[in-house]
């Protein structure tokens, strides 16, 4: 039972129980004054209030009834509750984690650039003093060394599309924790954000929520075993 | 060799275009996803490089439509994605090999070099 449909179950059910119960109450007030009517001779009173006593076990054993439905469902509703707080839990917590690999892949990215220029500007130093000594082949590995760190620092560049997929998928958690956040306020009054849209979230196409910088050798080395053996 | 790249991060197709510019290849066309692609694709690519999750039009989903439409061009995937089912989903739907990013240009290397040197044999 979802948590919206066990509510609307619960509020329907705990509606007639109390209209039952009501109802019952108010013939039970009556009594006195159909007793009253029975003292004063009334033949008719008395057939009627013998009635309501002969029914009064089924009408308990009916109240009895739509109490256990409507405890039944505040049990359900319960557990609905425990389950959105269960996976809210989980998800919140991988969330955390991915947005903390974002703030270290973004750091270790920086640094590799920041180590890379700071090799490419000894190798210009360098080149220099091979210029001026016209070292040819010297001048020429330096060049090459100097293309080699360019290049290095463009493929550090690479956790930047991973990033992005961990901030989506974190976004994702977060959409959907407004959603489950709704539907439990729902519970305690419908009229909760029915005034404002509930926030989209990303195209579940456009990200893997395992997407990480972390260990890609052992990684690759999965996908090389993988297609190797196939 | 013409590549067709394909992603939806221009960064990573600019990283790849790149690195296929360092090991010799400078014939590229690219697209943002695999629809893109699959309208971009014509005789003349003779190899692909793709991503896997995009919008419209995802990586196996494009390789799965090529290998309908009957090309035997050699396709790479280069993804995050790296859990073993992933990888035998893509092998599945036609993907030739297997790149996980984050990528050095070496291991491009090695895979392109594979791939052409397989389709050379099945072609001659």
């Amino acid at each position: 039972m979802t948590a919206v449909g066990g509510r609307h179950e619960l509020y329907y059910d705990t509606e007639t129980a109390l209209r039952l119960i009501d109802g019952e109450v108010r013939a039970m007030t009556d009594e006195p004054q159909r007793a009253t009517m029975v003292s004063c001779g009334s033949l008719h009173g008395t057939a009627q209030s013998g009635s309501t006593l002969a029914a009064l076990p089924f009408i308990l054993e009916r109240a009895n009834d739509e109490i256990q439905t409507v405890l039944g469902n505040l049990r359900d509703s319960r557990v609905a509750l425990e389950s959105l707080e269960s996976a809210a839990v989980q998800k919140l917590q991988q969330t955390s984690e991915k947005l903390r690999e974002v703030t270290s892949a973004t750091e270790v990215a920086a640094t590799d650039i920041l180590d890379a220029l700071d090799r490419a500007g000894t190798a210009v130093d360098a080149l220099e003093v091979a210029d001026q000594a016209g070292d040819k082949a010297r001048a020429q590995e330096l060049r090459d060394e100097l293309r080699g760190e360019i290049f290095g620092m463009m493929g550090a560049l690479q956790f930047q599309d991973i990033t992005t997929q961990q901030l989506t998928y974190a976004a994702s958690v977060l959409t959907d924790m407004e959603s489950r956040l709704i539907l439990i306020a729902k519970l305690f009054d419908p009229n909760v954000a029915s005034s404002r849209g509930v926030s989209h979230g990303p195209d579940p196409r456009t990200f893997d929520p395992g997407a990480t910088t972390r260990d890609a050798e052992g990684r690759q080395a999965l996908a090389d075993e993988v297609f190797v053996v196939r | 060799m013409k590549f067709l790249v394909v992603d939806d991060s221009s960064t990573m197709r600019r990283i790849v275009v790149n690195s296929l510019q360092r090991i010799g290849f400078t014939d590229t066309v690219e697209a943002g996803d695999g629809q893109e692609a699959l309208a971009r694709f014509d005789a003349s690519v003779g190899f692909v490089i793709t991503d896997w999750n995009m919008p419209n039009m995802t990586g196996t989903e494009f390789a799965r439509a090529l290998r309908e439409r009957g090309e035997q061009v050699p396709i790479l995937m280069v993804t995050a994605r790296s859990v073993r089912e992933d990888i035998i989903e893509a092998m599945e739907a036609g993907v030739n090999n297997y790149i996980v990013k984050p990528f050095t240009p070496q291991i491009l290397k090695e895979k392109i070099d594979a791939l052409v040197s397989v389709s050379a044999g099945v072609g001659g």
